[in-house]
């Protein structure tokens, strides 16, 4: 299916008219988790307004185009390179992370980081939100992943099953776009429908991922006295590969799609930005919802406090600042009504935005139990030419010991084996280039040698470590940190625990064990200087950020100590929803956009019954006019 | 710019980077990276450089007219590498081909022959990334252009044999 972004779509939309009008629903954030509900309310007949912090641009070909101009123009390359600098919408970047020196929190950046432990994790505030540069590896959750505190003693139970996911997996791969094949996904535990097939096939291993294979396919593991074989398997990706049979691709939304959308061409950038827009961005969801004239957007609106009332503890409407211009402060306080509200503006600035509207939940649950990803990276030289640097970021990896018993003592995880070399460890290949040049004294043909020999060979594994939930690890705010628009920014707590560390320790022992099979040479070494180095065991480690953001509004079965029940719907507001990574109890060792897809399929089914079934509160007539096609109040 | 020194800039970026002179003039940037090195440092400094590698050819050449590899590689050495100016240009122009980027030069050469507003880190044009010989010299396309197609990735890679050598320190080899 081919669907263009609507031209002009994000200008159609007049906030003052539209404070006029009671909505069905209000969506707080245009990423995948509000596109997804917007295109199936939108579906639905239902009018909606979405409000999102980023510039009011169309996702059209030229905003496309200016942004990889951006990027290639970038003399740092980071992940945020091709996004301007916006601060009244302020994001993270990797580069922000700092050493935090105990009891005094960093707030140089926008996310104020309190520590003990520092973290790099980003998001991007633009329209589409962070899946504009994410890398689109899609896996789902095992089975066990459901039930890690009944079955390990870690972590927390979901009041969903995989069973129960699983039909919005199938529907969430569908909307995605996701190659894959079904026999590679089979393992630990997970099924599939009889005759599922993925809509594309999966992404062929690159010959990197074949190299490692050959010494790895078949590579004994004991863990807990249980015995495995590990072998190389390919990751499911949300890019464009071959469709199966009744799929059609889709492509770019920005223009046509003549040289653009169409296949993954191996571009190796798809973080941060896909060029030809062959990996899923939430703009083709978007880009759908906005086909309904009943789906309104309102850009450069930045939510800016949720207001309940006192009695029925509903939400009755959410005020947000739209600011002129990127780089002028001057904004109009406007208003947003609704029936429902909807919060997907992700795990931290979801709990962000509760928190600065006096919101901390009676339990006081709202952005406690933050978790992400902890990354360890190892790196060596293969005995042989790889041909690093060819093909997508990653496209195989090492997932066997993502389950098993041994999560009782320790933290799981999956391994890529990245097809960008040392890229993410130490800056390759520019750094061995400036490393030949300036100190090897290197140029000529002994130039183009040396960089065949250093870099075409290098192998990074990146183990990606579960890190469970804990109630300290929080999003919080203080009216002492504010951003331009004077929107309390977000202040993150967190450490790593012990079990987390385990899984790490570990994971650095079986990388070991890997470059020796391979007859590769271990080049790693973690720096003590670097942000965020972790001692445990006597070892020091280097750990990065995961950009997996979760937990900050958990669900669960209980009110007392979750704060939205498994359709995501707040516990303490009956018309408000809190959707994303935020409600999940776990991470696993699964990228959690797939699931975060799943969950908010599962969601907008809810949202749609809740409609149906709930009178209005307002008393409402309909009129046909344009702008007013979401029912007018009777004033 | 005159027209002799774009010609030598030019030879000597084929001996700085080994790409054929037909490779560099492909980029449609070897002026602009010239225009660059001026800008950075001076025209003196581009003169220096220039007279320099003149010098080295001329020292390096035989009876036939073509320099010997072996002298050619310890002329530059002598004469352009280890000089205290002109080595961190020269190898700022190598980088300059591989990367796209003019890295800024170290603070001892500034301390010496002075900053210039134009010598810091920074990409030609968003082109010069994408024409980097880097990634030509590591058979890889630059990450978000040149795209090579769908499934290239599962092949070996495209490298000329005596580049897989490895370890050889043998300077022009
Ligand atoms: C480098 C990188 C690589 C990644 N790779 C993967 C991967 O391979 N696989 C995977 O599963 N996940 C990956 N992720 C994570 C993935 O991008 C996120 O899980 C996903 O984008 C979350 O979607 P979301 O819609 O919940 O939030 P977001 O995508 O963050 O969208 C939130 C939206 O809300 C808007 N917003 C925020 N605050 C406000 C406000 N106050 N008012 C109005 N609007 C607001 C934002 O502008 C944004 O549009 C990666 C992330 C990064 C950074
Ligand atoms: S490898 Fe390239 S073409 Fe493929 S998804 Fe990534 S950036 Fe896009």
């Amino acid at each position: 299916m081919y669907v263009k972004f609507p031209e002009g779509a994000t200008k159609r939309t007049n906030p003052e008219a539209a404070a006029d009008v009671v909505y069905d629903a209000v969506i707080v954030g245009g990423g995948i988790a509000g596109a997804i509900i917007a295109s199936r309310l939108g579906a639905a007949g239902k009018s909606v307004l979405i409000l999102e912090a980023g510039p009011a641009e169309d996702l059209t070909l030229k905003g496309y185009e200016g942004y990889l101009d951006r990027f290639y123009s970038a003399t740092s390359k980071d992940n945020q390179s091709p996004y301007p600098v916006n601060p009244n919408a302020p994001m993270p970047r990797g580069t922000d992370a700092r050493r935090i020196s105990p009891g005094t929190p960093d707030s140089s950046a926008y996310l104020v980081q309190s520590g003990p432990f520092a973290t790099d994790t980003t998001y991007t505030r633009v329209l589409g939100g962070t899946t504009m540069h994410w890398e689109a590896k899609t896996p789902r959750m095992l089975p066990e992943d459901f039930r890690t505190r009944s079955l390990y003693g870690v972590g927390a139970d979901w009041p969903l099953t995989y069973e129960d996911l699983s039909p919005y997996y199938n529907e969430a791969e569908h909307e995605i776009g996701v190659s894959a094949d079904v026999e590679d996904q089979s393992y630990l535990g997970v099924e599939f429908d009889e005759g599922y097939v993925f809509p594309m096939k999966g992404l062929p291993l690159s010959y990197l991922d074949r190299m490692v294979a050959e010494d790895v396919d078949g590579m004994p593991v004991e863990l807990d006295g249980v015995r495995r074989e590990l072998r190389v398997r390919p990751y499911p990706q949300a890019r464009n590969g071959i469709p199966n049979p009744g799929y059609v691709p889709r492509g770019a939304v920005s223009t046509y799609q003549v040289e653009v959308g169409g296949r993954c061409q191996g571009n190796n950038n798809c973080v941060p930005l896909c060029p030809v827009q062959a990996k899923y961005h939430a703009g083709k969801t978007l880009s759908l919802a906005l086909q309904s004239p009943d789906v309104h957007l309102v850009g450069q609106a930045v939510a800016y406090r949720v207001h309940v009332d006192e009695h029925t503890r509903r939400v009755t409407e959410i005020e947000y600042r739209r600011y002129d211009k990127p780089d002028s402060t001057h904004f109009t306080t406007e208003r947003a009504r609704g029936r429902l509200f909807v919060l997907a503006a992700n795990a931290v600035e979801n709990p962000r935005l509760m928190l600065a509207s006096g919101l901390p939940g009676s339990n006081g649950l709202v952005g406690r139990n933050f978790m992400d990803h902890a990354y360890l990276l190892a790196w060596a030289l293969l005995p042989e030419v790889a041909g690093t640097f060819r093909g997508t970021n990653c496209t195989g990896g090492i997932t066997d010991l993502r389950g098993g018993g041994f999560r009782g003592r320790q933290a799981a995880f999956s391994v890529d084996i990245h097809n960008d070399g040392w890229g993410w460890a130490r800056g390759a290949p520019m750094t061995d280039l400036a490393d030949l040049v300036d100190a090897g004294g290197r140029y000529g043909e002994s130039l183009r040698q040396g960089l065949v020999d250093r870099v075409s060979r290098q192998l990074q594994l990146a183990f990606m470590v579960e890190v469970p939930a804990n109630p300290s690890n929080r999003v919080t705010v203080d009216p002492a940190y504010t951003d331009h628009l004077g929107n309390m920014r977000p202040i993150l707590t967190y450490d790593l625990p012990d079990y987390t560390m385990r899984g790490v320790a570990y994971a650095r022992q079986l990388s070991k064990r890997i470059f020796a099979r391979l007859g590769a040479e271990d080049h790693t070494r973690y720096d003590p200087d670097f942000w965020g180095y972790a001692v445990y065991g006597g070892e020091g480690y280097e750990i990065r950020g995961g950009n997996h953001l979760a937990g900050t509004h958990m669900m669960g079965s209980d009110p007392k100590t979750s704060v939205v029940d498994a359709n995501q719907r707040s516990w303490e507001h009956s018309n408000l929803y809190l959707v994303g990574g935020g409600s999940m109890p776990t991470v696993s060792t699964s990228n959690v956009t797939l699931t975060i897809a799943a969950l908010c399929l599962r969601s907008a089914a809810a949202i749609l019954a809740q409609l149906d079934a709930e009178s209005a509160p307002i008393r409402l007539t309909s009129t046909d006019t344009a702008q007013a096609r979401p029912q007018e109040v009777v004033l | 710019m005159t027209a002799p020194a774009f010609e030598e800039f030019l030879s000597l970026s084929v001996d700085l980077t080994a790409f054929e002179e037909t490779d560099l003039l492909g980029t449609g940037l070897a002026h602009q990276y010239l225009a660059k090195v001026r800008d950075a440092c001076g025209e003196e400094v581009v003169t220096a450089l220039l007279d320099a590698y003149r010098a080295a050819r001329a020292e390096a050449t035989g009876d036939d007219g073509r320099p010997d590899p072996r002298r050619l590689d310890r002329a530059l050495r002598h004469r352009v590498f280890s000089d205290e100016r002109l080595g961190p240009v020269a190898r700022n122009v190598i980088k300059l081909w591989y990367a796209g980027t003019w890295y800024g030069l170290p603070p001892e050469w500034t301390d010496c022959y002075g900053a210039r507003p134009a010598a810091e880190t920074s990409t030609v044009t968003a082109a010069s990334y994408q024409e980097g010989l880097l990634w030509r010299a590591i058979a890889a396309n630059p990450p978000g252009a040149k795209a090579p197609g769908y499934g290239s990735w599962a092949q070996p890679p495209r490298i000329d044999p005596r580049y897989r050598k490895g370890q050889g320190h043998d300077g022009t080899g």
